[in-house]
């Protein structure tokens, strides 16, 4: 009975002393590996940029921004960055311009084509203009050259009919918007 | 030949791999503008009168008669009549008033001199002006057409040779 006391007692001490040992030696270093790994995904952006000559775009820098061109009218006056290009007795023309950056990274393209459409089908007495290009819900080709990583200056411009309100011209006294749709794709 | 047309393939579905990937970026601009309606007036030179020596199509002209006398020698476009005391010398002008956006069927025009003048009187469209008010050439005026509003300046004829008659006439045209 005493043989086996001691025999306990001495199995205990040698645990003991070996996890003290291990207490002792955890404190000396640490080591540990990360192995880290990335894939270098391609791609390419869009951003509506404020131009210098036009109206000051809301959200700029963005790929989702709007252009307020305030109050127009064919004789009245306009909002600073919003000019009058033409008047004629069907129709008068108001223009701002903005700037369009696509920035592209990881490809071997060096210019992108620019489409735009509208989002839906133009307002009774409205017509939308890209760089004198008519816009319809069906994409348009603005750019077939377009540099990346440059601020690209385009003309918008909105045709109004002179026509009165429910005689073929637009509503007056009333804001009317409009969403033009970008896409830029890689050449 | 099978090896041929296995490069054949592979090059073909290498095209379709790469029109697939395409690297396209989208953006919205959303564009907001209110019209509102506006209406121009302008002159314009009409062919029986005095030709506008400045300013013809815009609203901002100049009508100068030259030398006139009671009955002297007077420029092509001008008509003169004569009285025991004074004359009158009158040029035919047009004025277009332009609408866009508005459903106003004509619009009221409405002249005032710029300056007093005590000595000289003067007439648009048969109506006399004064700097005190405006007065009312036509309630009914025709938009997107000349309308002739002859200017007629009546000279005592105690006014001395060689004196310069100027003024400016103010036109407000406002749709009805």
């Amino acid at each position: 009975m005493l043989k086996n006391y001691i025999s306990n007692m001495r199995g205990a001490a040698l645990a003991a002393l070996m996890l003290c040992g291990t207490s002792l030696v955890a404190q000396t270093t640490a080591t540990g590996v990360i192995n880290g790994s990335l894939v270098n995904k391609n791609g390419i952006s869009i951003q509506f940029d404020t131009d210098p000559t036009g109206v000051t775009l809301g959200a700029a820098g963005t790929n989702a921004a709007t252009a307020n061109f305030g109050a127009v009218s064919a004789f009245g006056p306009l909002s600073g960055g919003v000019t009058r290009p033409s008047v004629t007795a069907a129709n008068f023309t108001v223009r701002t311009i903005f700037d369009v950056q696509v920035i592209q990274g990881g490809l071997t393209s060096t210019t992108y084509t620019l489409t735009a459409n509208l989002a839906a089908a133009a307002p009774t007495g409205m017509n939308y203009k890209v760089d004198a290009i008519t816009l319809t819900t069906a994409a348009q080709t603005i750019q077939v050259n377009g540099a990346y990583s440059t601020a690209i200056p385009h003309n918008l411009d909105l045709v109004v009919s002179t026509a009165a309100p429910g005689a073929g011209g637009p509503a007056v006294g009333t804001p009317i918007t409009t969403t033009i749709n970008f896409t830029a794709t890689a050449n | 030949m099978k090896k041929v047309m296995l490069l054949t393939i592979f090059a073909a579905l290498m095209m379709i791999s790469s029109a697939a990937v395409a690297q396209t970026a989208t953006g919205t601009l959303t564009v907001t503008a209110t019209v509102n309606g506006s209406i121009q007036l302008v002159f314009n030179s009409d062919a029986a009168g005095v030709a506008l020596s400045s300013g013809a199509g815009t609203n901002t002209a100049t009508l100068a008669f030259g030398n006139v006398s009671a009955f002297g020698a007077i420029s092509a476009g001008i008509v003169r009549s004569t009285t025991a005391s004074n004359f009158t010398v009158s040029s035919a002008v047009d004025v277009q008033v332009a609408k866009a956006n508005s459903a106003s069927a004509n619009y009221t025009l409405k002249a005032q001199l710029g300056a007093a003048d005590a000595v000289n009187t003067w007439t648009v469209g048969g109506v006399a002006v004064t700097n005190a008010a405006q007065s009312t050439l036509t309630a009914t005026g025709a938009y997107a057409a000349n309308s002739n509003f002859p200017v007629a300046i009546t000279v005592p004829f105690t006014t001395a040779s060689g004196t310069l008659i100027s003024n400016t006439i103010n036109y407000t045209a406002t749709a009805n």
